[in-house]
């Protein structure tokens, strides 16, 4: 969805806007159809926690490291939780070698916001001596083959990682020194929010856009939807949306959330 | 004293190095002499010793540019005088959009372009680095209308086309498709609906992955009667 | 603060011969080998070497930018070797160190040998390495897969560079360094050679070794480099050879 670089072509708009009108997708799907999902398994890092996950030919993979340190001075009853994408170079013809731009950056803050603003990790369990050792939890992101809808994967991948992470207990001794210990925790995980990401062709939704989609598309939004199938966190990307279409969207991501939940649930 | 060995069965697959033939035998495509005179492969392919000649097929890579190709483009940028054309390669095609006396000689509507559009042209010079050339000027060429562009391996597009256009007669007739296919693993296709579409995206893949498995035409004959029935 | 506090061994190498994974000095740790794993790259293959999981993928010949960096008769060759920030037991900050400017460089030196580049000018081949699990003898590895990735690009190649480091530890050679000899041996010397030549292409030692240890190492990572070799030969063939075999099953 990352607009200026990629070259396309007019038949593709064309056609594809052709396809939707009558109620089709290029590659055969229903408008609200997630492609085929796979959780590779393995393992394919040192993370705590880890999920390799293609949707479709969109393949991410995810770490869940974990670090002690301070908490931040507003926050001392809380742990710490940082978000990175890597878009690598790999994963498309289009993405450069470099620090994050602003795609970048922006997807990890919207897979952060969905796990935050739903409160999905108890923050205040990372605790080990409030305003001074808490546990610290690193989601690198890591996109390596790109082929549309990089949220809804992340997402994903991100709650798996988080969900199977054993991280060693850090204790405080008496006399003030850190104590690693052999036992593992698991991370509580209290919710399950997924984004879901619709673009608009023409004047329908189509849900977990193909990169081809996502370059023709009028328009995106990625909403996140908890357990409780309320709205927790919304970004729209390009274009403009009427609010009957954002209601929409919300409708139908609320009624997919069993079915992906399930599969997190499954894979974790 | 020089024997002639061929160290390889025809159609094996080889890689990058392998040695080939040993003596006197004419040097094909993708492939070198080294210096001891042994004949080894440049790419991963298939080997392909026809009587004193050896090369490789191979079964991947970007596309090339060759004169008188025949290629599906898209136009990328226009200027006052040339129109750049993105062909699927390295090397970006250029259009010289004729001026003064040399507009009377061409159907100057075809030049009638706007970013994006999808043209059919031929390669009229490469200098093999930096300029390409490409005219839209005869029968045929200019731009596509309609229809829907499917990509494959530029190194599979004679598998697609076939001895004698024999998979592309069976592609067409299966999927009652209008298709028409560039050198670049560019292919423009129209088809009655969606459904056929879908099965001619399949068809192609097969040909991708299976094009070194001989029985190839039948294979994808009946897989598409199969996919196309009922 | 590390929640993973490294010890080093009580002994490297016993008497006999015998490391700390049990392995006798001549021989390699586990390897396997995959090509085609990712969908947009032109060519790409993963390797899992011992616990090393490293992803190779290249782009190329491709159209350079910027185009100041062209070169008129010859493809441009760039390798970008890059660790990922949960590939070591300490997270890694995300981002080129030294340590990886350095290494792509010498990786970029090892493959370019191997490469037609006179067959692509004005062009680029980009070179991608990306360490998913860091295990010793990553960027060996690295150009073990780097070279598949090229021969599944389709790129025209003088032959495939097979890549193995050599250590030592006290008296004794080793083959493929585990992660406590990288750390606590006495000399680590990757290798890697343009086959089937065997020409040296990338050659690098950080301890000293007599000229006996010297020649023995060379002997040593030249043998595993010819095992590597068969291996990647037979990873390249083996999705034709699937293919082959699941089509005469069916007919």
């Amino acid at each position: 969805m990352f607009e200026s670089e990629m070259l396309t072509h007019n038949l593709l708009r064309e056609y594809v806007k052709d396809l939707v009108s009558k109620g089709q997708r290029i590659d055969g799907r229903g408008f609200q159809d997630y492609r085929p999902m796979e959780v590779k398994e393995g393992t394919f890092t040192k993370a705590e926690g880890e999920a390799w996950i293609k949707l479709g030919n969109t393949q991410v993979l995810v770490g869940v490291k974990a670090d002690v340190g301070e908490p931040f001075p507003d926050t001392p009853d809380k742990g710490v939780l940082v978000s990175n994408t890597e878009l690598l170079p790999l994963a498309s013809p289009t993405f450069e070698p470099g620090p994050p731009n602003e795609n970048a950056i922006e997807v990890a803050r919207v897979v952060d916001r969905a796990i935050r603003s739903a409160d999905a990790v108890d923050m205040s369990s990372l605790v080990i001596v409030e305003g001074k050792l808490v546990y610290m939890l690193f989601l690198d992101m890591y996109v390596l083959d790109y082929d549309g809808n990089l949220e809804d994967a992340l997402t994903i991948a991100s709650l798996i990682a988080l969900g199977r992470a054993e991280i060693p207990k850090v204790e405080v001794k008496e006399d003030g020194e850190i104590e690693v210990k052999e036992e593992k925790w698991r991370v509580n995980l209290k919710d399950l929010p997924l984004n879901f990401t619709f673009v608009k062709i023409g004047d329908q939704l189509l849900l977990d856009p193909v990169l081809e989609e996502e370059q023709v598309s009028d328009a995106a939004i990625t909403l996140a939807i908890d357990k409780e199938g309320r709205v927790c966190s919304i970004q729209k990307k390009h274009g403009k949306f009427t609010m009957e279409e954002i209601l929409n969207a919300a409708s139908i991501a609320r009624s997919k959330w069993p079915e992906i939940a399930e599969k997190v649930r499954e894979a974790i | 004293m020089s024997e002639s060995v061929i160290l390889v069965k025809n159609r094996e697959v080889v890689v990058p190095g392998q040695p080939l033939a040993k003596g006197r035998f004419k040097l094909g495509r993708d492939v070198y002499r080294d210096d001891s005179g042994i004949i080894r492969a440049k790419k991963l392919g298939l080997a392909d010793i026809k009587e004193d000649t050896v090369s490789v097929v191979p079964l991947s890579g970007v596309y090339i540019p060759k004169e008188g190709d025949i290629v599906i483009g898209v136009v990328s940028r226009i200027s006052g005088s040339t129109i750049i054309v993105d062909i699927r390669s390295p090397y970006q095609g250029v259009i010289p959009i004729p001026r003064g006396r040399a507009t009377e000689r061409v159907d100057m509507r075809k030049y009638n372009l706007k970013l994006g559009d999808v043209i059919l042209a031929k390669v009229k010079a490469f200098d093999g680095s930096s300029s390409l050339l490409l005219t839209i000027d005869m029968e045929g060429l200019g731009k596509l209308e309609g229809g829907y562009i499917l990509e494959v391996e530029p190194a599979k597009v004679p598998r697609v086309i076939g001895k004698r256009q024999s998979m592309l007669t069976i592609l067409k007739e299966k999927t009652r498709s209008d298709i028409i296919v560039g050198n670049n693993g560019r292919i423009w296709v129209r088809s009655p609906s969606l459904k056929e579409l879908l099965a001619l995206e399949k068809a192609l893949r097969k040909i991708e992955t299976e094009s070194h498995v001989s029985g190839l035409s039948d294979r994808v004959s009946s897989f598409l009667t199969q996919e196309l029935s009922d | 603060m590390p929640l993973y506090v490294e010890k080093k061994p009580e002994v490297l190498i016993t008497e006999d011969g015998v490391r700390t994974d049990g392995r006798k000095p001549y021989e390699m740790r586990p390897v396997r080998m995959t090509v085609g794993i990712l969908d947009k790259a032109d060519g790409s293959a993963f390797i899992e070497w011992g616990g090393n999981k490293i992803l190779a993928a290249v782009f190329g010949p491709r159209e350079v930018h910027p185009k100041h960096l062209v070169l008129p008769d010859k493809a441009l060759v760039r390798a970008r070797y890059n660790m990922a920030p949960f590939s070591t037991p300490e997270r890694k900050r995300p981002g080129p160190d030294r340590r990886s400017v350095e290494l792509s460089k010498v990786i970029r030196e090892a493959l370019k040998p191997a490469i037609f580049v006179e067959n692509y000018p004005g062009s680029v081949i980009d070179i991608f390495i990306e360490v998913l699990r860091s295990d010793a003898g990553t960027r060996v590895a690295g150009v073990n897969a780097a070279s598949l990735a090229l021969a599944n690009a389709g790129i025209a190649m003088r032959g495939l560079v097979a890549a193995c480091a050599v250590g030592r530890v006290g008296d004794f050679v080793v083959c493929d360094p585990n992660h406590d000899e990288d750390m606590w041996g006495d000399a680590d010397m990757p290798m890697a050679m343009l086959m089937e030549a065997e020409e040296i292409t990338l050659l690098q030692t950080d301890g000293p070794m007599t000229e006996e240890q010297f020649r023995e190492a060379l002997k040593l990572g030249r043998n595993a480099i010819r095992f590597l070799y068969e291996m990647q030969k037979e990873a390249l063939r083996r999705p034709y050879q699937v293919v082959e075999r699941s089509v005469r099953g069916v007919v």
